[in-house]
């Protein structure tokens, strides 16, 4: 009895052992990307199969567009509650309120041209191939499908 | 020396239950009673799914063949299961890490949050 114990002991240990050695050895890529200093960017160089000059060139892109992006994001909040306080005096479309909608999808329209500007600029530091994928990979993610229209 | 034989005693035994007469009546299912006494008792007696569990693990498992499949089984039982754990830890991770990427590109995503 004694023995048999053992070997069934023995056998789930190796079968926790296996499973840790094989889920650790698996996910080390994901871990590794997840602990770096831009875990976004890294996993964009995984994914896109990026060379260090390029993930250096597509890093640089990244941090110039940032700043710009941060700067919409103020203007796009401000225009929103600006919005939403006018919404709220009136029942129906004054001039300011259509002022507002009207400078809205200025700033949308130019929000999108700047995205779209970087994208180009990151998808012609890639391969051709990963760049084609990249560009339709992100531009569903951003114009196509889901542009501001989820609640 | 024991002088108790024990031929003797059942010689005397069978000799007497030869001789005995009862004229007292069974009871009512009489027999029917004995045969479920004896079904009860089998019953009880019957070895549970712990001592069959028990039995083998003593009797069985410790044979050289039965031990190298059994440790065989579960190692590919828990590769496989690490493996397909793994497999959906790097699917989540990089559908997070893709939708952080454009989050962060996205001024309209990012002011909706």
């Amino acid at each position: 009895m004694k023995r048999g114990l053992v070997i069934l002991f023995f056998g789930l240990i190796a079968a926790a052992a296996a499973y840790s050695c094989i889920y650790l050895t698996c996910t080390a890529s994901a871990r590794n990307m997840q602990r770096s200093d831009k875990p976004e960017l890294a996993w964009l160089k995984a994914e896109f199969n990026l060379s260090e000059a390029e993930f250096k060139r597509v890093s640089e892109l990244n941090a110039a567009y940032l700043p710009q992006c941060a700067e919409m994001c103020k203007q796009i909040e401000a225009q929103n509650l600006r919005l939403k306080g006018l919404l709220a005096a009136t029942n129906q479309v004054t001039p300011e309120i259509e002022t507002t909608i009207a400078e809205s999808s200025r700033l949308r329209g130019e929000c999108q041209h700047q995205m779209l500007e970087h994208f180009y600029a990151v998808s012609r530091t890639m391969p051709p191939e990963q760049g084609r994928r990249y560009l339709s990979w992100v531009q569903d993610k951003t114009f196509l499908s889901d542009y501001g229209m989820k609640q | 020396m024991k002088t108790n034989k024990p031929d003797n005693h059942e010689d005397a035994l069978r000799e007497v239950l030869k001789e005995w007469r009862t004229d007292a009546a069974l009871s009512p299912r009489f027999q029917e009673s004995v045969w479920q006494s004896i079904e009860r008792a089998q019953a009880s007696a019957a070895p549970s799914m712990w001592d069959a569990v028990a039995r083998w693990i003593g009797t069985m498992l410790p044979r050289p063949a039965l031990a190298v499949s059994y440790i065989a089984l579960l190692l590919v039982i828990g590769g496989t299961a690490g493996w397909t754990q793994a497999h959906q830890t790097n699917a989540r991770v990089k559908s997070e890490l893709g939708e952080r990427y454009v989050h962060e590109l996205n001024p309209y995503q990012a002011t909706r949050q």
